[in-house]
């Protein structure tokens, strides 16, 4: 059986993700799909709004859905997924998780992509932040959960943009330095076009050109590690996330890339948010390599059968709390050079070894 | 019992730098920005340097604490050495072939507290429906 797409929903408390799920779930384009709400409290307002849809629903009850349930989330979403394979439940081809406002979404998309009782069942589909109009930017300065949301975020929608206008409230402008990648879109009343939402957050490897391009988006985002497109200005949280794109030429060792990954989960922790990227590999000329992660955790890579356009150069995007692009760039280049250094050594031996045995 | 052949032969050969520039001001440079960056990461205060007593090597000054000394040979890889502040003394703490394994060293000496992750390649795909992918 094919996975089943999974979104999540995230945004601060009162950004509008429930009016935007309401919404979404009356678009018969999406009528067979399965909702996981999550509240905080004994009564779930949003579950019971939600719940007017008439969809499948699911209340996870246990607290907050990053820190406390994942066992329940993972059980929750393992539970409809049985009862899918079962025939006892209604039929659904998609599954949308809305978190609650105080989450990081991180660790729930941890969740999804490794725990061994849903992963296999389940195909990432997109991340969707929503953000308001009207206090988005305080909510940016006064939370960094917030902050977090918007820039591990596929797409981010702006709600209650009837109330004020993001382009003159400068909201627009942070959300643009903070996830450079990420198509901004604007619902009021939680009113949007379902199909601009769902589909294609996450590569999909059937997609070919301007998709790819779509997807990655590494020109949306800074090349140059001196400007990384955002301020300092003091006190914003979100003047600590970078969003860069490193860019090569030459080819990347396969092993050079799979330390570069090691280091930076290794020492950046919680700092690396998300990392995309297509990678010329050299041991795989012609047929690059697709890689995304979330923080320390990715999908196997996918392998292209050919590069989708005809830049052929490799761009991993990077988006992070307080990383110097400078350092990744040092650290790429100082692992390549390594590598190749001792790979160099390896192949001098066995030409010595050779020459000996002849 | 045959007698082994040559050490030489058995020789744990060293990286043939040969065909690369080692050591020049481009390999200091973007290795000294490779330490200095990760101290910042790991909320260490300190200075990066090179080691005045030795062209391959690199002196890491936390601000408290004592002062490492990291050095690179070709045949040995990465050398990590201690040196007391007070008496000068030098403990090697360790070899690393390569710079994995000396950041991770350099981190437990002067950030043992810093948070540590491990990379996880998920088993999830993508997307479910990329049967077209290698």
């Amino acid at each position: 059986m094919a996975p089943v797409p999974v979104s999540v929903i995230t945004g601060f408390l009162g950004s509008g993700k429930t009016t935007l799920l309401a919404n979404l779930l009356r678009d018969p384009a999406l009528a067979r799909t399965a909702v996981i709400v999550n509240e905080f409290g004994e009564v779930g307002l949003d579950h019971l709004l939600v719940e007017a849809s008439d969809e499948e629903i699911v209340l996870l009850d246990s607290g907050c859905v990053c820190c406390t349930v994942r066992g329940d989330l993972v059980r929750t979403a393992g539970d409809l997924l049985a009862r899918r394979a079962a025939g006892s439940t209604a039929p659904f081809d998609r599954i949308v998780i809305e978190t609650t406002g105080l989450a990081d979404p991180a660790p729930i998309l941890h969740a999804l992509m490794t725990d061994p009782a849903i992963a296999d069942s389940l195909c990432l589909e997109s991340v969707i932040a929503t953000i308001d109009a009207a206090a988005g930017a305080a909510t940016l300065d006064a939370y960094p959960e917030s902050v977090k949301q918007a820039a591990i975020a596929d797409r981010i929608v702006v709600t209650k943009t009837d109330l004020d206008d993001p382009a003159a409230n400068g909201l627009d402008e942070r959300l643009r330095a903070l996830n450079p990648a990420a198509p901004k879109l604007t619902a009021v009343h939680g009113a949007i076009d379902a199909s601009r939402l769902f589909g294609g957050g996450m590569y999909d490897a059937q997609a070919r050109g301007a998709d790819v391009r779509d997807w990655l988006a590494a020109e949306a985002v800074s090349h140059d590690p001196a400007n990384h497109g955002h301020d300092h200005e003091a006190g914003r949280h979100d003047g600590a996330v970078t969003s860069f794109c490193l860019r090569r030429s030459a080819p990347l060792r396969a092993v050079t890339l799979t330390l570069f990954l090691q280091v930076l989960a290794e020492h950046c922790g919680a700092r690396l948010l998300r990392i995309k990227g297509l990678v010329d590999v050299l041991e795989s000329p012609g047929r690059p390599a697709v890689i995304q992660g979330v923080q320390h955790v990715f999908h196997p890579p996918v392998w292209l059968d050919a590069w989708p356009d005809e830049d052929r150069t490799t761009r991993i995007v990077v988006i992070g709390l307080g990383l110097d692009p400078l350092w990744l760039e040092a650290l790429l280049d100082a692992l390549d050079f390594e590598v190749a250094a001792l790979q160099a050594g390896a192949a001098t031996v066995a030409g010595v070894s050779t020459a000996r045995r002849e | 019992m045959r007698n082994p052949p040559p050490c030489r032969a058995f020789r744990r050969p060293g990286p043939a730098y040969d065909a690369f520039v080692l050591y020049d001001t481009a390999w200091h440079a973007r290795t000294s920005r490779v330490f200095s960056g990760a101290l910042n990461l790991w909320g260490v205060a300190g200075s990066v340097g090179p080691d005045p007593e030795d062209a391959n090597g690199f002196l890491i000054a936390p601000r408290s604490g004592a002062e490492i000394r990291v050095r690179h040979d070709p045949a040995a890889g990465w050398a990590v050495t201690l040196r007391d502040p007070a008496s000068r003394e030098a403990v090697e703490l360790g070899r690393h072939a390569g710079l994995p394994g000396l950041l991770r060293r350099l981190r437990e000496e002067l950030a043992p507290d810093a948070p540590a992750g491990r990379l996880v390649i998920g088993a999830q795909q993508m997307r479910g429906r990329d049967a077209g992918a290698r």
